[in-house]
Order: C-alpha cells, then sequence, then structure tokens
C-alpha cells in the first residue's frame, strides 16, 4: 500500500495546462472501487456497476454530453492509477481535504456527511477521538480517516476496504474503524449486523467530491454540472435511492435478494467465477508461463556463455527479478511506464510482468539443469557432428527437462496463485471477481474461501499432469 | 588385414598445453589407411589428448594433421566450418561410453546419420541394423542404454561411431571402464573392425590385445612419442629404458 503512495509521489508532477482532452474524446473515463457498496458496487441481480457515486458520475456525464466509462480500481493504486492516465476523474468517496487539494483538482462535494467511531457493541471504552489513544484502527492506508485516527494515537491495521475493516473488527483484530457516517448506516441497514455499533462522530464533516489530476482543466465543467443537479433535485433523488432508505432504516436492497443466504451466493457466484478464473487467470498463467520460460531459456543459456558481457547482463537480469516484489514489478509496469509514455493496458501489462518475473526464476533453474547434463553428452553429440544448437535441441535439453520439470513445476503453481496480485492493476480475475461479488453482501469469508477452492483446483490439474509428464521423462532412467 | 595405401592420418609437431601444462610436446606420426594404431604409455603421457586432437574435442594449439580428406593448420585460425569438416572424418568411441540416455540403442546410432547427414529414416534405420548384428545386439534395438551391461553398451557406442561411415575410428580406453569379464566382447568387436578393414586408433592398456590386434604401437610418455613401430618391436623388444619399466609394471604388476 505504501507502492501507491511512493508511486504517488513519483508521478506528481505530471500536468497538462488548461486543455481538455475529455472533451475532445468524448469519453469521460472515470475510476472507482466497485466494491464499496453502496457507493460503488455491483448490483448483485444484474452485475451492473452501480451505486451513488455511479450514478452520479453517469448524471455529470449525462449533463456535459459526454459518454461514461468506468474503470474498476482499488482503493490503494487509484491516485496512482488517475496520475498515470488511466481515467480523468475518481468516483469513489473521495474526502476533500486541503493535503488533496494541493495534489489535485477536487470538485465541490456531491455527498455530506459526519465522521463516526465503530466499536464492538459490547466495547464501552469509546466514546470520542479522546479514548482511541492505543488502540488499533482498521483503515485503508491512503484515507483521510487513517490519518484522523493515527493523529489522535491511534494505531492503524492497513485494509483494503471498508467492508474488510468491519470484517476485521467483528473478529476483534482491530478496535475500531472510523468512517463516514453514510457507509456505516449503509452497512448496518445491508447487514442488520447488531455486533458493532457506532460509538461516537469525529465532531467534523466530511465532503466528498470528484478528483481530477491538477489543473485537468475538468473543474469548471464537473462543479456547474453537481450544481444543476443539486438545484434540479437530481442529487436528492439518487441519494434517496442507495443512502436515505439507509438512513431510516429500511433495506437497501430489493427483497429477494435479501433473503438471499451464503450458499445460494455462493451457488451465484460459481458461474461468474469459473468465467473469471477461465478467461483472465488461466490464460495470465499458460501466456505468461510460456513466454517467462523462452525468456528464461535465453537468460540461461546467455548465463551460461563465454561472452563475458552477456553472463553480466543475465546475471543482472536474474538478481533485479528476484530481488524485488512482483507486486513492484507489476506497478512498474502498468503505472510507472505510462509516466514514459509507454501505456500498456491491463491484460498485457500482467503478462509482461509475469512473463518477466518467471524467466528470472526460471533461468536459474534450467541454468541448473543444464549443467547437472555430464559433458561427455556434449562431446559425443559433437562427434556425431552435431552442432551447439543441434546438441542442446536433441541431446541436452531433452535430458535437462527431466532435471528441470519439478522445479519448474513449482514456479508455474507459485504464478497460478500470484496472478491474483493482477487485481491491483485493474484485472478482473479470480480473486478480485471474487471481491465483487462478495463487497454488496459483505460476504468476504464464503466468496474468498470459494475463490481458494477455485485456485486449489487448478493447481490439482497441474499437479497431475506434473506427475504425468515426470513418468513420461523417468522411462529411460534405471529405477 | 588389406595392404596399406596411403596414410589416413598425417601428425607433424602437435602441441597443446592446458594452460601452465604442456600436454603434447611436438608429437608426430602416421596411420596408413586399413590400419590399426595402439597408442600405449603411463598417465598423463598426452595419449588420450593426443587422440582427442585427432577429433577436435581438444584443439591443439600448434601442428598440422590431416585426417581422411582434411588438413588443418592449428598455429593458424580455424574456422568452425574447418574443424566440423574435419571432426567429421572420424568416429570417437568414449570410455565411459556417452550414450544419449533418453534414446534408444538404434536411435543413438541413427542420430548422426538422420540429424547430421540428413539421410533418410528407413535407409539409416537398415544400416544402424546392420551396425547392430555386426556388433551382436540387433535384437537390443528398441531398448535404453540404462538396460544394457557395461559391454553392451559400449558395443553400442562402437556402433554410433560407426554409422557415419568415417574413414576413421578413434577409441579412447574403450575397455577400461569395464568390469573384467566384460572386455572381451568389446576387444572382440574392435578385432572384427580391423579384420574388415577399418582404419582404428585405440588408446589402450590392454597390452596383448596391442600386440596381436595392432599393426602400429605408439608409445607416449612426457607429451612425446618415445617410440613406435610394429608390436614386435615395441611391445616384443623395446629400445627404450622407460618403454621396458612401462610393460614391466603393465605385465607384471606384482
Amino acid at each position: 500500500m505504501l507502492l501507491a503512495a511512493l508511486i504517488l509521489t513519483a508521478c506528481g508532477s505530471s500536468s497538462n495546462n488548461g486543455e481538455n482532452p475529455v472533451k475532445a474524446s468524448g469519453v469521460l473515463r472515470v475510476g472507482t472501487e466497485g466494491v464499496y457498496s453502496p457507493f460503488s458496487y455491483h448490483d448483485p441481480a444484474t452485475g451492473q456497476l452501480v451505486g451513488y457515486d455511479v450514478d452520479v458520475a453517469h448524471a455529470v456525464a449525462d449533463k456535459l454530453g459526454l459518454k461514461v466509462e468506468f474503470v474498476e480500481t482499488p482503493w490503494d493504486a487509484i491516485f496512482a492509477a488517475l496520475e498515470a492516465n488511466r481515467f480523468d476523474v475518481v468516483a469513489n468517496e473521495v474526502t476533500i481535504n486541503d493535503e488533496r487539494k494541493q495534489k489535485y483538482d477536487l470538485s465541490e462535494p456531491y455527498s455530506v456527511g459526519e465522521g463516526v467511531i465503530v466499536t464492538r457493541a459490547d466495547d464501552n471504552s469509546v466514546k470520542s477521538l479522546d479514548d482511541i489513544k492505543g488502540k488499533v484502527a482498521g483503515e485503508t492506508a491512503t484515507s483521510n480517516w487513517a490519518q484522523v485516527a493515527r493523529d489522535h494515537g491511534a494505531r492503524v491495521e492497513s485494509v483494503e476496504g471498508f467492508t474488510q475493516a468491519i470484517k476485521l473488527l467483528n473478529q476483534g483484530r482491530v478496535d475500531l474503524v472510523i468512517n463516514d457516517s453514510i457507509a456505516v448506516y449503509a452497512y448496518l441497514a445491508e447487514t442488520g449486523d447488531k455486533s458493532v455499533k457506532i460509538a461516537g462522530n469525529t465532531g467534523e464533516k466530511s465532503e466528498q467530491g470528484f478528483a481530477a489530476r491538477k489543473n485537468s482543466g475538468l473543474l469548471p465543467d464537473l462543479n456547474k454540472a453537481l450544481d444543476e443537479l443539486r438545484s434540479n433535485g437530481t442529487l436528492a433523488t439518487i441519494s434517496e435511492k442507495y443512502l436515505k432508505a439507509n438512513a431510516s432504516g429500511g433495506p437497501a436492497t430489493p427483497a429477494a435478494d435479501a433473503s438471499e443466504s451464503t450458499w445460494q451466493l455462493i451457488l451465484r457466484s460459481l458461474g461468474p467465477l469459473a468465467k473469471a478464473a477461465i478467461t483472465k487467470t488461466v490464460p495470465l498463467t499458460v501466456i505468461s508461463f510460456a513466454i517467462g520460460l523462452i525468456i528464461a531459456l535465453v537468460v540461461a543459456l546467455a548465463r551460461l556463455s563465454p561472452n563475458v558481457i552477456l553472463t553480466n547482463v543475465a546475471r543482472f537480469y536474474i538478481s533485479v527479478i528476484r530481488g524485488t516484489p512482483l507486486l513492484v514489478q507489476l506497478f512498474i509496469v502498468f503505472y510507472a511506464l505510462p509516466e514514459l509514455g509507454v501505456k500498456i493496458e491491463s491484460f498485457p501489462a500482467a503478462i509482461i510482468a509475469f512473463s518477466l518475473n518467471v524467466g528470472g526464476y526460471a533461468a536459474e533453474i534450467i541454468r541448473s539443469a543444464i549443467q547437472s547434463i555430464p559433458k561427455g553428452q556434449w562431446e559425443a553429440a559433437e562427434t556425431i557432428g552435431l552442432d551447439y544448437v543441434g546438441a542442446l535441441r536433441r541431446i541436452i535439453l531433452p535430458q535437462a527437462s527431466r532435471v528441470a520439470v519439478p522445479p519448474l513445476s513449482n514456479t508455474l503453481i507459485s504464478l497460478v496463485k500470484d496472478t491474483s496480485l493482477a487485481s491491483t492493476i485493474l484485472v478482473t480475475e479470480l480473486l478480485r471477481q471474487a471481491q465483487i461479488i462478495a463487497a454488496p453482501k459483505f460476504e468476504f469469508f464464503a466468496l474468498y474461501g470459494t475463490a481458494a477452492v477455485y485456485y486449489w483446483v487448478i493447481c490439482l490439474v497441474l499437479s497431475f499432469g506434473q506427475g504425468r509428464i515426470e513418468r513420461r521423462l523417468e522411462r529411460y532412467v534405471a529405477r | 588385414m588389406t595392404e596399406p595405401r596411403e596414410d589416413r592420418i598425417l601428425a607433424e609437431g602437435v602441441h597443446k598445453a592446458f594452460g601452465e601444462n604442456e600436454v603434447l610436446k611436438g608429437v608426430s606420426f602416421s596411420v596408413a589407411q586399413g590400419s590399426a594404431t595402439a597408442i600405449i604409455g603411463p598417465s598423463g603421457s598426452g595419449k588420450t589428448t593426443l587422440l582427442r586432437a585427432l577429433n577436435a574435442l581438444d584443439v591443439p594449439d600448434a601442428g598440422v594433421i590431416r585426417v581422411g580428406d582434411v588438413e588443418i593448420d592449428f598455429s593458424k585460425p580455424v574456422s568452425k566450418d574447418q574443424l566440423r569438416r574435419y571432426r567429421a572424418q572420424s568416429g570417437f568411441v568414449f570410455q565411459s561410453h556417452n550414450l544419449f540416455p533418453h534414446k534408444t540403442v538404434l536411435q543413438n546410432v541413427t542420430e548422426g546419420p538422420i540429424v547430421v547427414q540428413k539421410q533418410p529414416n528407413e535407409q539409416a534405420e537398415a544400416d544402424a541394423v546392420e551396425l547392430l548384428e555386426q556388433v551382436g545386439l540387433a535384437e537390443k534395438r528398441d531398448q535404453y542404454p540404462f538396460q544394457l551391461s557395461g559391454g553392451q553398451q559400449q558395443r553400442v557406442g562402437i556402433a554410433r561411431a560407426l554409422a557415419l561411415k568415417p574413414k576413421v575410428v578413434l577409441f579412447d580406453e574403450p575397455t577400461s571402464a569395464l568390469d573384467p569379464e566384460l572386455v572381451g566382447e568389446v576387444l572382440s568387436v574392435i578385432k572384427d573392425l580391423a579384420v574388415e578393414g577399418w582404419t582404428l586408433v585405440v588408446v589402450t592398456h590392454e597390452i596383448q590385445f596391442a600386440r596381436q590386434v595392432s599393426d602400429q604401437v605408439l608409445f607416449t610418455d612426457r607429451g612425446v612419442i618415445l617410440e613406435k613401430g610394429p608390436p614386435a618391436e615395441v611391445i616384443g623388444n623395446p629400445k627404450e629404458e622407460r618403454t621396458r619399466q612401462f610393460l614391466d609394471r603393465i605385465l607384471n604388476p606384482l
């Protein structure tokens, strides 16, 4: 999560003055979480992205005569993605404060609430911010609520979003959550959760608006549209739809939906999760692994070559790939390269990052496998007239593959699970899909558990394949 | 044994050093077509390096060697293509056979003819089966090397070397890694090849074999050929003191 902040600072300088590319393209690209009910989430019945912020964005775009395109992004990466020009504005209950005003163009507010402190129902030790010193607060790392908690002496545990924070509170892993009253009321109404309560308020109003890149030139249009929507009652209507119902304690979702049990939810999720696994997780794994193996072979041969320059280039590559977190590699490809003018869509960006990563790890496996083949095999290949490539292809690699298959299978199986990191760069793969389905119902455990089973099944199939390949390669070895 | 018509190998002033260690210090000899040459000598005398130079497994630093139709002056830069043509003149049988473990007996023999010489599969296989019959292993054609005894493995190694129809066949201590009771089957195959008129160069510790089969014996010592001639002379009546000492140690180890 710090990463997002780091990249954010690194990217802080990008700007353009006055001109308005949004109008030119006719499309307003909106970054939003998609898992933040009731502001930005997928309707369980239709699968459509809906919510207060989503509907406001639609209304504003309509007013401006623009088409709207939503880009779903985890909250902690949302400003980095904004800087990287993945979209034009953030519509995700961005709280207006001075620090953000310096870095971004913030619109007039379209929702107003107050900060409240949520604790477990049986916890009477917190009445106000003065009581939270030394306690643990669950907050998203870059939110202003995290700052409020820190300022009053609480230790902040980083979470991925409000719903996860409440989950941790329920589990006793954090003592309190500070958030906007609107979000808290929405949660309480939706779930009927009686185990947590609002213990006090922070005494400050919070105003939420759109965020755009500094000097985007979008503010006059956005504010004008918001003014009109406010005065003609459109904002009130949308607010009624998503928020007032919560405040009144009534159900926020249709009755049929509210009665859906956890098992029904899991059952309903099986199809979308399978689709995410088949269209995203499996192709990501297979394509990245195939490209990664080719990279690895080339790097391994470079590493083994007598050419000192080649050897050192290969060493450097392996060292960098193995010495840096995969998450950073993903972020560099997706968020940092656009700063250098190289903009890559999320799926290919993930393929590039994963391929390079596999290349680094598999190179050492392939190198040691090649080195494990006796020198006499190279010599015998030479004496029957094979050249380097021929010897490698026909004699050495077939034997080396027997040595390399078990450790390479490890790499492949790790990769299956590592693809879940692609969710941080906007790929709706298996884990992200689980988040999307879980968010409106706050059923994270059930959905993450289901996703885990899917990962496990994929890995089981791969292990089975590994066994078959190994048996085939063992056929010429004495047992 | 056929009447020698021309030299199949002609080596002049061959030098080879590994770092500081000068292993060959100007070696010259010739091998007549259809003859068998035995190279004997103490460990470290350079006999294996000399043999490997004939196939460019170790490339000499200086000297001129002609094998079959290809002559190379190693004191000048040598191209890869030159080395490839030079190497194709000879077949090589290793001390530890170095069969390809992932290929069947038949595939080991046909690998060179099919992949390198681009022979049609059927022809290469027919030729390979014939060679395997010659070394008495035709019925093992579809087995993998690990299923064979050491002697059988070495005989497949010989068939593999012959499959490329080389002008010369080089043997690097072909029986040293074998159990004693398996030595005979391999030596008898080599002996048959000599009788058939193949040109052979054999690095060996089998003095009796050298005496019975070879036409010429080279005794190497400290990087030079100290004595060469027919086995009756070099083994039967050595002129050099070091040759006598060596033979005495080998023939009367106690």
